[in-house]
């Protein structure tokens, strides 16, 4: 029971006691509000990863409920097996080329659609369009697209005389990999363009009004004021997209699913053929787990960031 | 006054406002919460009080590439279930995805009773019962299952019957008959070496056709049977007859050698990145003139009425120089998963289903070969003479197609398509190490890396022996798999 005092004008305070609940105690309320989000990170997230990284030391196979631990056999057998090597550099330069593209793409866009011109919502409206796309509907339309036989592209630049031989898009390594950033790019960028776009409209009016009429070009003001300022923003924007991309399992699987001859190979793409097709489940969590020192220093990194972004706005 | 301040006024209807405190929301929230809750537990009670008074069977299959199976298929499942009064359910799944939802499954301990698989799940041995009683009661009733059926679902090893069998499907060549006449070759090519010499010569030719000869060399199930029927013909495998690991021979280098000029006198990159579906595309637009397939391209340019259809002819196993094999395209198993909650059940509708499979086959448009040959034989026959009589069926109805082929004999090169046909694993049986290889493409990857100069023959050999040996070692130690003493 809480002891509780109400006051009302003109009339002498007087003491009632009252039921004191879970509404009244905000130390206890925060954390039973936050419970079910907890839970389910916990049970859909955390335990997953626990076992993923448990598995990685074990010679399980999808088979058997066994659990042999075998130490770091698992990550001595991938860092001598020039797969694994090639899917790693893959996945390297997946992430940094596809995230280079997706900013320069991003700022580009969040700056036209910051200017006004007629039909502005429709081009925002289509721009979206890739992020809500399913990963699955848009592969098979872009499987189509760079079909090594059947390419729309080939067909249309042969049409136009521009094409002498053939391009087989999943057929050549360099190609395919190609394809693949292209493919993730679209999907990116539209999200990125947003986040880019919700910065700069944080930037303050009359900051860029100034820098007009002290007549500063267009190149100046990207680049000494709306770049600087979108830094913090832009920041978040690309180390979500590193984990994002670098963790990114179905755009390569379903354009080439790590082909020609296993030279496309991402590590979440390699960890799915070698854990859950062939059935080496230790081995596949191995090279699944494998970046994820990385990607946690990436994630704090991230969140120091955002962090800051957040204290300077 | 604190509690009546935090309110918000929330609109409850039109004109309405009601003062709602947090102490409101929160009692509201609660209550709706605890009733969802009871509800949700009382019907789940009710659904398990009721399930647990049923009988049932959860069959989970492929989504077959003769679509009309599939139509006769699930109403044959659920007469069954009405027969036997057993409430049955059929899902279907697509062929890519069946080992990762089996993986599931067993992850979860859960989830169907029956479940069919496109290749040998050896890998799935310790999770599935043994079904030596239901393999040799239909032994029993219909007389020995196909050999290379047998090598594919019983572990020598552990002496298990990990799985069931009720279909097995050939995997002919299939050509176009105007390119290989124009080639030379009016009834397409007999061996390894006329592919080659007919594929050069429809390069030469045939312009409009972009690849003379569709065999891929890719991540997909088509491109493993091709590259190990040229290794089989060639005296190659991974494995001899008891389990060592044979695949570092010169025999191996020979028919990567001659994999590797077939890429590049008649194919082009494009087989690289082939999926399960390219090379009927391929056949279908008339842009390749030679696959190694199923009848399902066949059918499938029947069923859409393509003139193709008429032009595309079979021919068996090409001969080369030590053989003349192809392998299985589709090994049909039934395994029946150790938390299945309904085993008896699945093992009746298992048998039940080779009874009926007469009409399984014609319903596949005679796409399934049965696994018990016996089992097409007409029912008054007797025992000794069932297999011998079920093969003349599948002959005859191979011979004389009722799917309106033109002319009708167009299928009579499968009549004797068990003698060309073998199993994965051959000579040896269908062991996990097999599945393992098989499933992570590893031997059409050797092919491609010296068909596109990557690594030489030799050296692609070396390398993708040691994955091979990598891969038995692991399932050795498991038990799963013999040899070991005569590794080459």
């Amino acid at each position: 029971m809480a002891l509780r005092r109400e006051a009302h004008p003109g009339v002498t305070p007087v003491l009632i006691f009252r039921r004191r609940t879970l509404a009244d105690r905000e130390d206890l309320l925060g954390k039973v509000m936050l419970a079910p989000a907890l839970f389910y990170v916990i049970v859909l997230v955390a335990m997953p990863l626990v076992l993923a990284i448990l598995l990685s030391f074990s010679a399980s196979f999808a088979g058997s409920l066994d659990f042999h631990w075998i130490g770091l056999r698992n990550f001595g057998a991938i860092i001598r097996d020039p797969q694994f090597l090639l899917a790693l550099r893959n996945t390297v330069l997946f992430t940094v080329i596809s995230q280079a593209l997706v900013m320069v793409l991003a700022v580009t866009a969040a700056h036209v659609l910051d200017a006004a011109f007629v039909g502005k919502r429709v081009v925002r409206f289509l721009l979206l369009l890739p992020w809500a796309v399913p990963v699955s509907l848009a592969a098979m339309a872009w499987t189509w697209i760079f079909d090594s036989t059947f390419s729309v592209i080939n067909w249309t630049l042969k049409a136009a005389g521009l094409l002498q031989g053939w391009l087989y898009w999943f057929g050549d390594p360099t190609l395919a990999m190609i394809a693949i950033i292209t493919v993730h790019v679209w999907r990116m960028f539209p999200f990125a363009t947003v986040i880019v776009l919700a910065g700069m409209s944080s930037i303050p009016q009359d900051i860029r009004e100034a820098a007009v009429v002290d007549g500063a070009s267009f190149w100046r003001r990207l680049f000494q004021i709306n770049l600087p300022l979108l830094l913090p923003i832009v920041t978040v924007s690309v180390l979500f997209g590193v984990v994002f991309t670098s963790t990114d399992l179905g755009v390569v699987w379903l354009l080439t699913r790590g082909g020609p001859y296993n030279s496309t190979h991402v590590l979440s793409t390699l960890a799915f053929q070698r854990g859950i097709l062939g059935a080496n489940l230790g081995q596949g969590a191995s090279i699944a787990v494998f970046l994820l020192p990385f990607l946690m220093l990436a994630a704090v990194g991230m969140l120091r960031v955002a962090r800051r972004a957040e204290v300077g706005s | 006054m604190a509690d009546q301040s935090d309110g918000k006024w929330v609109r409850v209807s039109e004109g309405r406002w009601r003062r709602v405190s947090r102490r409101d929301f929160l009692k509201l929230t609660a209550g709706a919460a605890g009733v969802a809750a009871a509800a949700g537990n009382f019907g789940s009670l009710l659904t398990s009080f009721v399930r647990a008074q049923q009988r049932e069977l959860r069959i989970m299959t492929w989504s077959h590439f003769v679509p009309a199976y599939d139509e006769w298929f699930d109403p044959y499942a659920q007469r069954w279930g009405q027969a036997k009064g057993i409430r049955t359910t059929v899902d279907h799944v697509s062929f890519a995805d069946i080992v990762p939802r089996a993986n599931a499954e067993v992850a979860a301990q859960s989830g169907h009773d029956v479940y069919f698989f496109l290749s040998p799940p050896s890998a799935f041995e310790q999770q599935v019962l043994d079904l030596a009683d239901i393999n040799r009661e239909a032994e029993r009733r219909y007389g020995p299952m196909v050999p290379l059926v047998r090598k594919s679902i019983y572990n020598v090893n552990t002496r298990k019957f990990f799985a069931f069998s009720d279909n097995w499907v050939p995997d002919p060549g299939d050509y176009l008959k105007s390119a290989w006449t124009t080639a030379g070759f009016p009834n397409g090519p007999s061996s390894w070496e006329e592919l080659l010499v007919g594929g050069r010569r429809i390069k030469e030719r045939s312009r409009e056709i972009q690849i003379p000869i569709g065999i891929g060399y890719s991540q997909d199930i088509d491109s493993n049977m091709a590259t190990h029927a040229i290794m089989w013909s060639f005296g190659s495998s991974e494995q001899d007859a008891n389990e060592n690991v044979t695949l570092n021979s010169e025999e191996t280098v020979r028919a990567v050698e001659f994999g590797a000029t077939l890429f590049r006198d008649a194919m082009n990159p494009a087989v690289l990145s082939w999926n399960a579906a390219s090379n009927n595309q391929a056949l279908n637009a008339r842009q390749t003139a030679y696959i190694l397939n199923s009848i399902s391209a066949y059918r499938t340019a029947q069923d859409n009425r393509l003139p193709v259809a008429d032009d595309i002819n079979f021919v068996g196993a090409l001969r080369g120089p030590r053989a003349r094999w192809a392998c299985e395209h589709v090994m049909g198993c039934w395994v029946i998963w150790r938390f299945s909650r309904n085993p008896d059940n699945a093992k009746a509708f298992l048998l039940d289903l080779v009874d009926n499979y007469r009409e399984a086959t014609i319903n596949s448009k005679l796409y399934n070969f049965p696994s018990f040959m016996g089992s097409v034989a007409e029912k008054k026959v007797p025992l000794a003479d069932k297999p011998e009589e079920g093969r003349k069926w599948v002959r005859a109805a191979v011979t004389n197609d009722p799917f309106g082929s033109t002319p009708r004999n167009k299928l009579a090169i499968l009549r004797d398509a068990e003698e060309w046909s073998t199993n994965v694993g051959h000579p040896g049986p269908a062991n996990p190490a097999m599945g393992e290889i098989f499933d992570t493409f590893v031997i059409p990857d050797m092919f491609a890396k010296a068909a596109t100069g990557q690594l030489t023959p030799q050296r692609a050999v070396a390398e993708t022996d040691r994955r091979v040996k990598e891969i038995f070692t692991k399932w050795r130690r498991l038990g799963l798999v013999g040899g070991g003493g005569r590794d080459r």
